[in-house]
């Protein structure tokens, strides 16, 4: 927790988990066709669609989390960026799982891609909440090791 | 000679009616609503000379049409199919698989037997949130039908001879054609021809807004 404190002392990195956060969980709204803009805004939360709106929450927070946490390894303590990469592939794994279906996104994709698409969109939508959970989880540990790693480098770097 | 003529003329009108029907595309009257045409769509649902058509593109696999389904379309049969305001038009868009297709096929064949509606539900009541998954398999698909009292033996031979998958293209195409981005897609068209457009499987509210001010 004091690791998520440091780093969200710095108001640049508050404004880029905002960045990351509003956008990603509207698309994922507007995806998930819990959010409508056209003809009307208008919200809408079928039943049992409950969990895959509680799911996009997690991943949307998590991201907002885990991101700016591992940009600020990188830029405050000139870490590698080899951590980075959980964090990223969890929120983009995450966001693509269930983006497709039956929405403009996957009518494109398969559109444009044909069987491959088709069966690609099969496989997100079929999948889409396991999908959505393993991404959690990545991003889950992408936190925990990287708040492991700042209270470290952090402690090295006031020595 | 004469009789020649007569006779190549016969031919001529069996010929055509013989590849209309394997083709399955029945000689129907042309029913355009604005730009779009629903001649091989379903049934009309509701009084013909409601004064607003719906027109729904859908994917029988797919989850949004599912969801609309089960949320959305009882409340609108309720207040404007059963009072005649509006009358509904399923149109297939069957982009998502190939179960898809087959579906949409099955559909047309419950058709043969004037049970289309009834098989409609009947696939969505089955629906399951995978594609391709086994949920609309050919088995699965007669034994849906077997289940609402249609002739089974006729029914499997209907979808077994692919006879409507001509059918099942030009209402994809159609839907495409009109600019359906994403199923379920709806075209709501008044009286006058006039059309609007609603995407994804939204609540009855945003339908409710068009409905009352064009019927």
């Amino acid at each position: 927790m004091n690791a998520a404190r440091t780093v969200f002392s710095d108001a640049r990195y508050v404004i880029l988990s905002c960045a990351i956060f509003a956008p990603m969980l509207a698309g994922l709204l507007l995806l998930g066709e819990y959010v409508f803009v056209e003809p009307y805004f208008v919200s809408h939360l079928p039943p049992g669609s409950e969990l895959g709106l509680v799911l996009i929450v997690a991943l949307c927070a998590l991201s907002a989390l885990v991101i700016p946490m591992n940009v600020y390894r990188i830029v405050a303590l000139k870490s590698s960026r080899q951590r980075m990469g959980g964090g990223v592939l969890g929120s983009v794994v995450g966001a693509a799982a269930g983006a497709c279906g039956c929405g403009p996104v996957g009518f494109a994709v398969i559109s444009t891609f044909g069987t491959a698409g088709a069966t690609a969109t099969a496989f997100l939508t079929n999948y889409e909440l396991p999908i959505r959970l393993a991404a959690i989880a990545v991003l889950a540990v992408s936190y925990v090791a990287t708040a492991r790693s700042l209270r470290t480098e952090c402690r090295i770097g006031q020595r | 000679m004469k009789a020649a003529w007569i006779g190549v003329g016969v031919a001529a009108v069996i010929g055509i009616a013989a590849v209309a029907a394997l083709s399955g595309i029945e000689p129907q009257e042309a029913r355009v609503y604005g730009e779009i045409s629903t001649e091989n769509g379903s049934p009309i649902l509701g009084d013909p000379e409601a004064p607003v058509t719906i027109i729904e593109f859908g994917d029988y696999q797919c989850h949004g049409c599912h969801n609309w389904f089960l949320n959305t379309k009882p409340l609108i049969t309720r207040d404007y199919i059963e009072t005649g305001k509006a009358n509904l038009i399923f149109v297939d868009l069957a982009i998502l698989g190939q179960d898809s297709w087959t579906a949409a096929q099955a559909s047309h064949c419950a058709g043969d037997q004037d049970m289309f509606w009834e098989y409609h539900d009947a696939v969505y009541n089955n629906h399951e949130d995978t594609i391709d998954g086994g949920w609309a398999s050919k088995e699965n698909l007669v034994r849906f039908a077997g289940e609402i009292g249609l002739d089974a033996d006729e029914f499997k031979w209907c979808l077994d001879s692919n006879k409507y998958a001509d059918r099942v293209r030009s209402n994809t195409n159609e839907g495409k054609s009109n600019g359906i981005s994403a199923t379920p897609g709806f075209f709501i068209v008044g009286k006058d021809g006039q059309s609007d457009l609603i995407t994804g499987a939204q609540p009855y509210i945003t339908f409710k807004h068009f409905l009352d001010e064009m019927s």
